[in-house]
């Protein structure tokens, strides 16, 4: 994982488009990573809502990103997409910190596709295996989706193009727009 | 306003692992314009049963965004089952002083200090927001399900044992064991100032490889010496596992040029793999007598409950030491018959370095500084007329040691002497007879030599 920590310092995020932005393979790499996801919304009142997704996924055309969210945690979320489909998304790797967030302002929901629920799979066994070394064992970690899946097994695809991507890891430079 | 009296769907005081900082929490806010921006937190923390405070470090997008939009969610995660719940929140106001910031700011300033930060991390304020709603971020609803331990019972017989102690010596002993068996603190350790309150000095520890005793820490750096300096108990419940506690303070030594100041020789006591610690500060007569250090491997060991009890210990501590100091100075003393020595013909060399009164026996070192000091005269004593039997009165009263104001701290000082012997050398004994008096025991031919 170092690696993919110490390569992200020389991210190439592009202008590609008007609006949108073009993610590079380190980039790729990182957000498709054993990451924390957590997405950020707004109702009408511009009162914010979170909810932890899985199994983000860059496009063949490197400007759109999809991840999954639970419908069981997510019901607010998913009524603030439909309403205005501003999102930000925070990925954030436990074992240093290092952390991105992208911003886009046309989220839309979708059914997930078989690779949607393979990346989901992925992202949760790679999500654990990380944890583990930081003396989290399997089946603890495991908690954070097993009570979801209890409630309702049921996820959404949110899929967006990214316009904004920030340097968020914790320091005097967090913020920092790329 | 209704909503201030309607409980929240789970109250903050049934989720309380959730904010000691375990596991990071998330913030997100909205720009005025309608984006909403998300980011960790390390931690949240609990001001009342309605209301949270975050630290504010650097003017960041959240914080711009709150003066202008005051509706923030915050998510925070139960380290005991990994259940997560959602704070809608309000801001209200800022607090750059008072019990809440100072609480905040000494947890920060420890750390930050712990780790060479102290020029990074500067606390601008605490946020304070109003709790409108907290709940589950799944269907079921409940708080953590934490069974809460009575410790009363472990207290009533923590005092009833303190009652029984004689001297400083037995305070901080029963002490630590207490902490062990009472309430399983199985790695603590105690330091006290030295007689210019600049420095801490390790006088006992349990449950380290090295018992680290004559250790020393400066008073105002690192979490030790700012728990002294404020005295407030500062608690970390998750260290990152490569801020290794005794290398962080060493560093922390070589960035002031002032290494050769502290004792070098003697690490302090220290779990390799620390992950949580709570350091209390002993206080009685709005005096400083010490600080205790609790450390654990695990995270998260030391919750808020464990913080009262481990208050309530060392004010009990405090108290007491602070009593046995008034008795023994005040109680006349009879030395008894010293015994029959037996020594063997074995020789060993004392050395005495003057420039820090350091001692070396056959070459290994023992302790220097005001300890070093007492220890030389009373082997001069004993060298020159066999004397074996002292007073703690007249070594206090003795000008040639030209000791500084030591009258508070010299039985500290005896105890570490006795302490740093018992573990280093073992033909060399000091021990006490009766209150406030000591006899060496040598068994061994001694050569003392006096070197600049």
């Amino acid at each position: 994982m170092h690696r993919a920590a110490r390569t992200c310092d020389s991210l190439n995020v592009s202008m590609a488009g008007a609006h949108s932005v073009s993610i590079d393979d380190e980039l790729k790499t990182f957000l498709e990573g054993p990451v924390s996801v957590l997405v950020g919304t707004r109702d009408s009142r511009l009162v914010p809502e979170i909810t932890r997704a899985w199994g983000a996924r860059v496009a063949e055309d490197r400007q759109r990103v999809s991840l999954c969210v639970p419908l069981a945690t997510s019901r607010k979320t998913l009524d603030n997409l439909e309403s205005n489909g501003e999102i930000a998304v925070t990925f954030s790797l436990p074992t240093n910190c290092r952390t991105f967030q992208l911003k886009g302002r046309h989220a839309t929901a979708a059914e997930p596709d078989g690779s949607d629920l393979a990346a989901v799979e992925r992202h949760r066994d790679a999500f654990a295996a990380i944890n583990e070394p930081l003396g989290h064992p399997r089946q603890y970690v495991e908690r954070f989706w097993r009570a979801e899946i209890e409630t309702s097994a049921v996820l959404v695809k949110i899929l967006f193009a990214p316009e904004q991507v920030f340097d968020q890891t914790p320091g005097p430079g967090a913020g920092r727009s790329l | 306003m209704s909503a201030a009296v309607s409980p929240l769907a789970v109250a903050l005081e049934s989720i309380a692992t959730c904010f000691e900082g375990i596991i990071p929490a998330s913030i997100c806010s909205c720009s005025p314009d309608g984006t909403p921006n998300l980011t960790y937190l390390s931690i949240v923390h609990r001001v009342d049963s309605r209301h949270v405070g975050l630290s504010h470090q650097f003017f960041n997008k959240t914080k711009e965004n709150i003066l202008q939009n005051p509706f923030v969610q915050v998510v925070v995660v139960s380290p005991s089952n990994l259940r997560q719940y959602r704070l809608d929140l309000r801001f209200e106001r800022t607090e750059s002083q008072g019990p809440v910031f100072d609480r905040v700011k000494t947890r920060l300033d420890a750390v930050a200090s712990q780790t060479g930060m102290s020029h990074v991390f500067r606390l601008h304020g605490v946020d304070i927001f109003k709790v409108l709603d907290c709940r589950p971020t799944t269907a079921e609803t409940g708080g953590e399900g934490l069974h809460r331990v009575d410790y009363l019972p472990q207290i009533e017989e923590f005092t009833a044992r303190l009652a029984g102690c004689s001297g400083l010596e037995s305070v901080i002993n029963l002490s630590l064991d207490a902490l062990s068996a009472l309430f399983g603190y199985d790695h603590s350790f105690l330091m006290v100032p030295d007689e210019d309150g600049k420095r801490l000095f390790t006088l006992a520890s349990r449950g380290f490889g090295e018992s680290g005793i004559g250790s020393e820490a400066w008073i105002g750096e690192g979490i030790l010496g700012i728990a002294a300096e404020r005295r407030e108990v500062v608690r970390i419940t998750n260290f990152s596992r490569d801020v290794l506690y005794s290398k962080a303070v060493r560093s922390t030594l070589e960035h002031r040029g002032e290494d050769s100041l502290l004792e070098r020789e003697i690490a302090l006591p220290g779990l390799p793999q620390v992950k949580s610690q709570l350091v209390a500060p002993l206080v009685a007569h709005e005096r400083l007598l010490g600080i205790l250090c609790l450390q654990s491997e695990t995270a998260g060991r030391f919750l808020s409950d464990d913080e009262r009890v481990v208050r309530i210990i060392a004010s009990q501590m405090a108290a007491s030491m602070a009593l046995l100091e008034r008795v023994e100075s005040s109680k006349p003393q009879e030395i008894p018959r010293p015994p029959p020595t037996v020594r063997s013909t074995a020789t060993a060399t004392i050395k005495h370095y003057k420039a820090d009164d350091s001692i070396f026996i056959d070459d290994a070192y023992l302790i220097k500084g005001i300890a070093g000091r007492i220890f030389w005269k009373l082997l001069q004593s004993y060298a020159d007329s066999g004397r074996v039997d002292f007073t703690n009165k007249e070594i206090r009263l003795d000008a040639s040691l030209q000791l500084p104001d030591i009258k508070d701290n010299l039985e500290a000082r005896l105890i570490l002497l006795r302490r740093r012997l018992q573990e280093r050398c073992d033909f060399i004994s000091m021990n006490p007879v009766g209150r406030g008096q000591l006899r060496l025991d040598v068994q061994r031919q001694l050569r003392l030599e006096e070197r600049l």
